[in-house]
């Protein structure tokens, strides 16, 4: 994975989660992170730094902020609306949120997929462990399919997925994977760690789907 | 990250402002997000640079408390690449740098936690 890469993934992040703030405090974390993550890249290569440590330590500090962007964002959107949505609103944000969840779970299993295919995530190309990932992919369809596609039964099927995906990184690892040539314990963590944060994301965007859901009697204002 | 006592700054907001007054003794009134992560690396000695989260969230909740202000930097001064958005401390925020480093002693990092105006978080 190439810096430009990752931090394309990060600013896909940071516009996923300022989704629906108002647009100057959104736009302004936008350009606030593209800045930040063109100054990271300008700066380790200026210093001689490979590119897949670049695009590690980018991916980490993704990571390591998505606990405080989550709890940014709630902030900002409780500020946003202390009053509570009209219904027509609401029900308007309940269907942006879910089908942002679909629209990321799809893509990141997609991504998922095509990565196994063309790359391979554990050890090398074609190695037999990748086929667990059909498996974290089961979760996440059985799961969608027990919750009858409901927002807060897909939150919960995508943290089981999200949790299916950590268990393969861990199985990798326990199984000696990271000793492959090429592999590394960073790689088999950061890749499978992106994967992770993206079902979670989804998950949290099924979340919000469910909160906002108006109530069942909301109908349109005559 | 640790729980805020009411009217206190966090572990890591102290470190920003530490760092931000590092910035100013060298003459530097403005600094940036990844400027800002750069120097706190360097002050800790640690491997990573703060979260992107975190730190801006940090920065945002510093802002709130009147102990830093932001704008964003000129157009001119961009050449090519995305604009800054570059805080400076204010005179409360050096105030209370200062306090918190003169707390911790010479050459060591802020620890104790200065009490600001703001009610709790």
């Amino acid at each position: 994975m190439t810096p430009e890469r990752v931090a394309g993934l990060v600013a896909r992040w940071v516009r996923l989660y300022t989704r629906g703030l108002p647009a100057a405090i959104a736009q302004r974390r936008i350009d606030e992170i593209d800045a930040d993550l063109y100054d990271h890249v300008a700066h380790e290569r200026a210093h001689g730094t490979s590119d897949w440590r670049i695009a590690a330590g980018i991916g980490s500090r993704m990571l390591r902020g998505l606990a405080a962007d989550a709890s940014w964002r709630g902030r900002q959107a409780k500020a946003a609306t202390d009053h509570p949505l009209p219904p027509e609103k609401a029900m308007r944000n309940h269907k942006t949120a879910y089908r942002s969840g679909v629209g990321v779970a799809i893509a990141t299993a997609l991504f998922l997929l095509w990565l196994m295919g063309a790359v391979g995530v554990i050890g090398v190309e074609g190695d037999r462990a990748d086929l667990m990932y059909f498996g974290v992919l089961a979760v996440g369809v059985v799961g969608a399919v027990i919750a009858r596609f409901r927002p807060s039964g897909m939150a919960r099927a995508l943290l089981a997925t999200a949790s299916a995906q950590a268990l393969v990184a861990v199985i990798a690892l326990i199984a000696g994977k990271h000793q492959a040539p090429n592999a590394s314990v960073a790689e088999i963590v950061g890749l499978n760690g992106i994967f992770v944060a993206l079902f979670v994301g989804s998950a949290w965007l099924f979340r919000r789907a469910a909160r906002r859901q108006p109530p069942a009697n909301a109908g349109p204002r005559a | 990250m640790p729980r805020r006592k009411p009217g206190t700054l966090l572990p890591l907001e102290t470190e920003i402002l530490d760092a931000a007054l590092s910035t100013l003794s060298s003459g530097q009134a403005a600094f940036h997000g990844f400027g800002l992560a750069q120097t706190m690396r360097e002050q800790s000695g640690s491997r990573s640079l703060t979260g992107h989260g975190t730190l801006y969230k940090a920065l945002s909740r510093l802002e709130e408390f009147g102990l830093l202000t932001s704008r964003w930097e000129d157009t001119d001064a961009v050449e090519g690449r995305p604009r800054r958005r570059l805080y400076e401390l204010t005179g409360q925020g050096a105030q209370v740098a200062e306090q918190a480093r003169a707390a911790a002693g010479p050459g060591q990092a802020p620890g104790r936690l200065p009490r600001i105006a703001p009610g709790p978080a």
